[in-house]
């Protein structure tokens, strides 16, 4: 104890510091690393373990994991065990993830490396990456730029692209809803993308914006939002919001009733999401892009089996999958091109199809030539309140639809991949 | 136009009144101790698992009593065993301890509950909105509303009218003298951390049912307390629950007209009045 418990008051500086310290907190992070052998080969992992994403991010690692064993059973990648060096990027800073890439190449002198959920943070990674010419694989994040206007010739993608998602769901929505939509869209790349995307579908089937407003992401009180959403009188409000900013927006609008008065929709959603629901908010349109209950797909149900083992009895979601295709693709790529070498790597990926045993959707998925964009199924269809034979089964499949018929043309990605001479 | 800036009034007073109850537990630790608690969030988060995993067995009802009742016994433990240690010293001491602990918390509530959020649910009756064209007004709201008010009010009529109450303002004013009348200092800190951490551990549940169960809750809805405290003024509790309905009211009304600056506005505000009247709105002349 101290002798004099009654000096040093507190001041209003030391108040301010404090602030700034607390915005500080949203950038420090826990350092994780895997202890390694010599002679493995390492694979970087860049993705968030903290913040508004970390629920995706653990679910993402989960199916990385699975791969990773899976591979080492068979021999590894050429012929060399494979580990993974996992670093938390946080959910939104992308000096960090840019400071975690750089370490990962630098210092541990990762193979390959993954990344990022958040899309900003994606781009930034691809663009380190593609400075020290090294294969990345994003596994989750969406916005269009990353295998679009601002593409590298080393950068793969597992997840769609905004705009395919936007051009699989809106069709749906226009059915169930009408054409005149009101957008809620958080403020970062991804958002923005999508709500373009979406702008651009509907318009191409006579739907039209009656409004919408952009929320800050990590945003808890939607309600001034949804007031003015309502006000608008649209036929459906579409909601872009993520993670645990999805659960907090959606939640809300169902306490407000505003599933009664309008249709709620939106283009991405994920199981994480639908489980962090109470039933009544599990609502709406909307496209998933995996899901688990697809009896007819041969080797699905193993895989199911398989991460229910790993999770504690949960299921994958979208986000395992995106994992576990990830470090497949790299062990694919590294297997395809004999080498490590990414450029040989990445040239022996261009329109590289994925077995099915890893593709596990019933038209399969290949990486579309001079983009790098895995062009996959995607699952567009709506929530349902509470599974019937599995509590987490809280997705029914309307259609599927085959990623080539809703992506946009090469021409329209604007991806020009530099490749080195 | 107008409705919709009315509505936004209105709801920005619900948001700012839950504000406040964020803020007032911390401006109480913050005056008698001296301490700024960045562990607030986390005990917050702290009260809304404990009711998560307490409802199944004694209900939403007992769950919102018992939830932030135990998060205080935990507030008083951390209090007595940690902070207690850095009184006096430096204000750099406890910040970096509840920084610390901020972090332990939220990783803790991961580690323990998982980075999935959980859905936790209020009673159905209390769902659904009051009327058709005030569809905000939910019943949880209103009924947000009315126990932010009893607890607060319970809370002014202690400060005011108790000898506990008594001598924590007194010592948030000179805690030297309060102690050499004769007042246990250590007990009075320690049961005033205690009050604090409950109106933290009750804002967790009151926003569980609001918003998605994750372990970044507390740290998310912290930041405008602060800003609401340095609104309001340190010391004063009225002015806190003046400055939490103040940010609640102009980001509402500010989501009319600007959206994506709800959050920016508190900031602006907060700076404002750090330039034209640094004290705070109600704070003591000469405290900072």
């Amino acid at each position: 104890m101290t002798k004099d418990g009654f000096t040093s008051r507190l001041d209003r500086r030391t108040l301010l510091k404090a602030g700034a310290v607390i915005g500080a907190a949203q950038i420090a992070s826990p350092f994780v690393r895997v202890a390694r052998a010599a002679d493995t080969i390492k694979i970087g992992v860049d993705n968030p373990l903290t913040g508004t994403y970390a629920a995706l991010g653990k679910n993402e690692g989960i199916g990385m994991a699975m791969a990773v064993d899976e591979i080492n059973a068979k021999g590894g990648i050429l012929g060399r065990q494979v580990e993974l060096s996992i670093e938390d990027s946080t959910s939104g800073d992308a000096s960090t993830a840019v400071a975690k890439a750089r370490k990962l190449i630098d210092r541990d002198q990762v193979s390959f490396i993954l990344g990022n959920i958040n899309s900003a943070l994606a781009q930034a990674i691809a663009n380190v990456a593609n400075e020290k010419s090294v294969f990345h694989v994003v596994p989750g994040g969406h916005t269009d730029s990353v295998t679009g206007s601002n593409c590298h010739w080393n950068t793969f993608r597992v997840c769609n692209t905004t705009q395919t998602e936007a051009n699989a769901v809106a069709g749906a929505v226009i059915k169930n809803a009408g054409k005149k939509w009101y957008y809620l869209t958080p403020d970062y790349a991804f958002g923005h993308t999508l709500q373009a995307g979406m702008e651009k579908a509907a318009a191409a089937l006579g739907g039209t914006k009656v409004g919408g407003d952009l929320t800050p992401l990590g945003t808890t009180d939607f309600s001034s939002y949804l007031i003015k959403a309502q006000a608008a009188n649209p036929d459906a409000i579409i909601f872009l919001q993520q993670g645990d900013d999805g659960v907090n927006v959606l939640k809300q609008a169902v306490q407000f009733g505003l599933d009664k008065k309008t249709h709620l929709a939106g283009a991405q959603l994920e199981l994480e999401v639908l489980l962090g629901l109470p039933p009544e908010a599990r609502v709406g349109t909307w496209v998933f892009e995996w899901y688990w209950n697809q009896p007819n797909v041969p080797g699905v149900k193993e895989f199911v089996a398989e991460v229910r083992k790993r999770s504690g009895g949960h299921v994958p979601t979208a986000r395992t999958w995106f994992g576990y295709a990830s470090i497949h693709t790299c062990a694919l790529a590294a297997a395809q091109a004999n080498s490590l070498d990414a450029v040989k790597m990445a040239r022996a990926m261009q329109g590289f199809k994925l077995p099915p045993e890893i593709a596990l959707m019933p038209d399969g998925a290949y990486y579309r030539a001079g983009q790098n964009q895995l062009i996959p199924d995607l699952y567009v269809g709506h929530p349902q309140a509470t599974g019937k034979d599995d509590p987490e089964d809280l997705f029914v499949v309307d259609q599927v639809v085959n990623g080539a018929d809703v992506s946009p043309t090469l021409e329209e990605t604007m991806c020009k991949q530099d490749w080195p001479a | 136009m107008t409705q919709l800036i009315l509505f936004n009034v209105m709801n920005g007073l619900i948001i700012g009144a839950f504000y406040a109850l964020m803020a007032i537990g911390l401006s109480l630790i913050m005056s008698l101790s001296d301490v700024i608690n960045f562990a607030h969030g986390g005990f917050l988060a702290v009260g809304a698992y404990l009711a998560y995993t307490m409802t199944p067995y004694i209900g939403f009802w007992g769950g919102l009593i018992v939830a932030p009742l135990l998060t205080a016994v935990l507030g008083l433990i951390v209090e007595k065993f940690l902070i207690s240690r850095v009184y006096g010293r430096d204000p750099l001491y406890s910040l970096l301890l509840t920084f610390g602990l901020a972090f332990i918390f939220e990783d803790g509530t991961r580690y323990i509950w998982g980075a999935q959020s959980l859905p936790y649910q209020v009673p159905g009756w209390l769902m659904s909105p009051l009327s058709s064209s005030l569809f905000f007004l939910t019943g949880y709201r209103v009924f947000m509303i009315f126990l932010i008010v009893v607890v607060v009010g319970g809370l002014f009529f202690i400060m005011t009218r108790t000898r506990l109450g008594l001598r924590i303002r007194a010592g948030t004013l000179d805690l030297e003298t309060v102690s050499v009348l004769g007042v246990n200092v250590r007990v009075l800190r320690n049961l005033n951390f205690g009050i604090g951490i409950y109106l933290a551990g009750l804002a967790g549940v009151l926003a569980a049912g609001q918003l998605g169960l994750q372990p970044t809750i507390g740290a998310s809805l912290i930041m405008p307390s602060f800003v609401a405290i340095i609104i309001g003024g340190l010391g004063s509790l009225t002015g806190t629950l003046l400055g939490g309905l103040l940010i609640g009211v102009a980001s509402g009304v500010t989501a009319v007209f600007l959206p994506s600056a709800t959050e920016a506005v508190m900031y602006v505000m907060m700076a404002a009045v750090l330039l034209i009247r640094p004290q705070g709105l109600l704070g003591e002349e000469g405290r900072f």
